[in-house]
């Protein structure tokens, strides 16, 4: 296992052996030079890729006699059609509706669940930006069914024209529930739209109501048969299962399906923007003011290094009590009571890296801005310390070990990451990719991406919550 | 994402029985190897369950009865915010060399307090358990309640309190405990109020301290541990606690029943909550309430109440029905949300469901499916360490015997249908049930609420 007193003892003393599988991950002017160490990968995951495309990946765990079967489809709410948005979100809850299948078998709406329960499983689906997912957990010897009815699904949608319109409510409810009613989620849902100008992340995945309430069949369908196919899917499975059993059942299953001719991703992009963006919104039923900053940084798929440094950032600046933010505005200054710095590299185009804030009190907010900003400007002034890299790399690759204490959390992790571009090497040997990252290169991505004084060519988008009567005077962010 | 947030765990905790005398196992093989972890000298015990397979240790402990329900009516609150100090600094070490040593060996450690009991959780790497054990037991024998961060705790609450004024549901839940424990302890904010926290001195959370005693104890362990070390290691962390005087619990009956209250509040879709009495633990037809209540709209898609009211008319996201227990109080909810027009429809459909349930059998099929899924669940909980702590502990929060989980598909299979049908007469009662509504309904009799109670 892990060795951490001698990996962070290796980390500053010795040299690096350059990773071949992502360059970008090592710094050529790393001074912090280190030695290759042979970290264990997280999940040992055997793969295998059918004749239509299906990529499948096992992650066996033989704990528990239990197996988790996630399917993912590399689309999501960013590939709507314009004028339709929530479609890929709509589409995933009629995938509850009722299919068939010639030799997979017929299923009647909401069947699929039921069978799920009665084996005493879960089952379950999300939609994101990027993709769109189905799960079931259930005790291993019934794998072989989850399989079959899911890949019936695949291609074999059928829905009736009533069970289209009724569950267009459950989804207008369900936004209300998530977003409508909610202060916070409609002030989150503004600051994307205005931080992804002219790209489709400015739309939110369960759709703007006025057009949630008009997606009809034939576009859903249309959409369903474009990108519902082996080849634009990743199927995952972790649980006491043999990998080659599992490719076996998948060559039944999901290998008589046909690929289909799915259409290249295009996703436009946004012009570069000057100006600074303050939306503020005065609510009613808000009690305690929020302060929110979203900036706009890479992803993993599009510069692996960067990505990785900020995953490191992420944990000096934003984890827990210890960290700089919570330390020096909560804990010194007193000028919040409670801070969040985050960042998630899966994505297919630009990751949100986001800083949150409660502020102490409503009046002290600008002092609370210039405050974050100050750290920031330390941080790109002066770095940040050995022990900061190395203590939190140790904890970075703890958290590793932990994931493997689940069963569906490997699955997860696996999906979101390789169906967002990530290769399985890349997430196996995370723990290693992580220990290589150099002072430097966290230096050099928070000079890039969230220098107050000469913002990127986004500059971030600042939100503020607040309540229905007080004004706040304040013009715009610094 | 379909919603589904019923947790499986609590279907497994429905489900249990008292003692059972008579419990004979015949010889085969056992669901969890639990073996009971003794310490003479301190006389505490643990359950522990091994598994070597990943270097983690999780440990779940409860001390009984020393919950929330036990602050002064002036200092709501005093609970959590112990729990929330209690790892901010102990023995030697401040709040901040204690939280970054936690972080720095990856340790999780964290106290929590519900009505009735006062938890932790402990998680560690095996590589750091010595540093873990020892660091609980400080914050268990030596917490320090420094002026700064029971400050910064108590600021944290009051700010969690105003955020969650935004939050309808949270608004609803307030409303909903203080007029169906009306009386009890129950009914007041365990998470303190705006003034009450205010009131609470690094004293306070002192004396509270010196109610944990170990003769409350309930442990569960799980992971890369051994019984021979376990025992050494509870002696090391618990013994130094104290014994205390443990307070008997009698049940509380619900107020206000049949009542109709309502928040308004300017938003587009209504929060309904409604309770009624529920079935107590150590009742005969607990199994058969449970299996009725699963059918009713405990299991999500395929209840009932899911049925008619979202895949049928698409009246809402998401509806469930589930039992609440506390050591003093017993509670069957329902909750849901629908676009204010519907409210008064949605809830003569739920009445619908409970005539239904008190005049008509469930099917065969009904009944099969739910106790199918009752029992082939329970492995999907047993997933990870600290899942596996948590059941340990629970099982013995509700003094079950330590072979309750290789009983537990046999009770359930011998519910049948007529006692599901005879526990739905005696226990469904919609006319008792206590209605909350947050939002802007239409067309409702009720009593207007017009300050959440508990809050300011």
């Amino acid at each position: 296992m892990l060795k951490r007193i001698c990996i962070i003892m290796l980390l500053c003393l010795l040299i690096l052996f350059p990773f071949t599988k992502i360059s970008s991950a090592k710094d050529s002017t790393n001074r912090n030079k280190t030695k290759h160490i042979k970290v264990p990968k997280i999940f040992n995951a055997k793969t295998h890729t059918l004749d239509n495309g299906l990529q499948i990946i096992v992650v066996e765990n033989h704990r528990s006699p239990v197996v988790t079967h996630m399917i993912w489809y590399k689309v999501g709410a960013a590939d709507e059609p314009q004028g339709q948005s929530g479609i890929a979100h709509f589409l995933e809850h009629l995938l509850f509706k009722g299919h068939e299948y010639k030799g997979l078998g017929s299923y009647e709406p909401g069947e699929f669940s039921k069978i799920v329960r009665k084996l005493g499983g879960e089952d379950n689906a999300f939609t994101s930006q990027d993709y769109t997912a189905y799960y079931q957990s259930v005790a291993k010897e019934h794998l072989e069914k989850m399989m079959t009815i899911e890949a019936a699904r695949m291609r074999g949608l059928n829905v009736a024209e009533k069970d289209i319109a009724s569950e267009n409510k459950v989804i207008q409810e369900e936004r209300r529930q998530r977003t409508d009613n909610n202060p916070g989620s409609l002030l989150l849902e503004q600051l994307k739209a205005a931080l992804f100008t002219n790209h489709p992340y400015s739309i939110p995945v369960i759709g703007w109501m006025h057009e949630v309430k008009k997606l009809n069949k034939d576009q859903i369908m249309e959409f369903y048969d474009r990108y519902y196919a082996p080849n634009n899917a990743v199927l995952v499975i972790s649980g006491d299962v043999i990998a080659q059993d599992v490719f076996d059942i998948a060559k039944r299953t999901y290998g008589i399906l046909p690929s289909a001719n799915t259409p290249k991703r295009k996703r436009t992009t946004s012009p570069p923007f000057i100006a600074d963006t303050l939306i503020t919104l005065h609510h009613e039923n808000v009690k305690e003011p929020v302060y929110k900053r979203i900036y706009r940084v890479p992803s993993y798929r599009q510069n692996a290094g960067e990505s990785l440094a900020l995953e490191v950032l992420e944990e000096i600046m934003g984890g827990g009590s210890t960290s700089r933010l919570y330390k020096s505005l909560v804990i010194d200054k007193k000028l919040a009571t409670n801070i969040g710095f985050s960042y998630q590299g899966a994505a297919w185009d630009d990751s949100i890296l986001g800083i949150s804030a409660t502020p102490s009190s409503i009046d002290k907010i600008e002092e609370l801005e210039q405050a974050i900003s100050n750290e920031l400007k330390k941080l790109i002034k002066e770095g940040i310390t050995d022990e900061e890299l190395s203590d939190s790399i140790t904890r970075m690759q703890a958290d590793a070990i932990y994931a493997r204490d689940s069963l569906s959390g490997p699955a997860m992790i696996i999906g979101y990451n390789v169906i967002t571009g990530s290769s399985l090497d890349d997430i196996e040997n995370w723990s290693e990719y992580i220990s290589h990252v150099s002072k430097d290169q966290i230096q050099a991505v928070a000079k890039k991406y969230l220098n107050p004084d000469m913002p990127y060519n986004h500059p971030p988008v600042t939100g503020l919550l607040l309540p229905k009567k007080l004004k706040t005077t304040k013009k715009g962010a610094e | 994402m379909r919603d589904k947030n019923y947790i499986k765990f609590l279907l497994i905790i429905f489900c249990l029985l008292p003692f059972s005398t008579f419990a004979k196992e015949l010889q085969k093989p056992k669901f969890l190897d639990i073996q009971v972890v003794k310490d003479e000298k301190s006389n505490i015990t643990a359950w522990l369950v091994e598994d070597h397979s990943i270097p983690v240790i999780a440990m779940s402990f409860s001390f009984r009865g020393a919950g929330a329900k036990n602050d002064p009516i002036d200092k709501q609150g005093l609970a959590r915010l112990t729990s929330n100090t209690m790892d901010e600094g102990a023995g030697d070490l401040t709040s901040q060399e204690f939280q970054k040593t936690l972080r720095d060996m990856s340790i999780s450690l964290s106290f929590s307090a519900s009505r009735d009991n006062f938890s932790g959780a402990l998680k560690t790497l095996s590589q750091n358990k010595e540093k873990a054990f020892e660091l609980l037991k400080l914050a268990l024998t030596k917490p320090r309640f420094d002026e700064e961060p029971v400050g910064r705790m108590r600021d944290s609450n009051k700010s969690r309190i105003k955020s969650s004024l935004s939050n309808p549901r949270w608004i609803a839940a307030r409303i909903q405990n203080d007029r169906l424990f009306e009386g009890h302890p129950y009914a007041m904010n365990s998470g303190g109020t705006l003034s009450s926290l205010d009131k609470i001195t690094s004293d306070d959370l002192r004396k509270f301290h010196k109610t944990l005693g170990k003769n409350q104890l309930v442990i569960g362990v799980a992971g890369d541990i051994n019984a021979k070390e376990l025992k050494k290691i509870i002696n090391y962390i618990f013994s130094d606690l104290p014994d205390v005087k443990i307070k008997e619990t009698k049940k509380y009956p619900l107020q206000n029943a049949g009542k109709t209250y309502i928040y308004k509040r300017d938003i587009p879709q209504s929060i309904i909550a409604m309770a009624q009495k529920g079935i107590s633990r150590d009742s005969k037809d607990y199994y058969a309430a449970t299996l009725m209540n699963f059918i009713l709209g405990e299991s999500g898609f395929g209840s009932r109440l899911m049925e008619e009211i979202r895949e049928k008319r698409g009246l809402t996201y998401g509806i469930y029905s589930y039992f609440r227990r506390y050591d003093e109080a017993d509670t069957l909810n329902v909750s849901t949300s629908t676009v204010n027009k519907n409210v008064k429809e949605m809830i003569s459909l739920i009445y619908k469901e409970w005539d239904k349930m008190k005049s008509e059998p469930v099917s065969k099929e009904e009944i099969n499916d739910a106790k199918s899924y009752i029992i082939g669940s329970l492995p999907l909980s047993l997933t990870s360490t600290d899942s596996i702590a948590g059941i340990l502990l629970s099982l013995q929060l509700e003094h079950l015997p330590v072979d309750y989980l290789d009983m537990r598909a046999e009770k359930i299979n011998s519910v049948t249908i007529d006692d599901i049908l005879s526990v739905s007469k005696r226990i469904l009662d919609k006319n008792s049930i206590t209605t909350v509504i947050v939002g802007a309904p239409k067309g409702i009799k009720a009593e207007v609420i017009t300050d959440i109670p508990n809050v300011e």
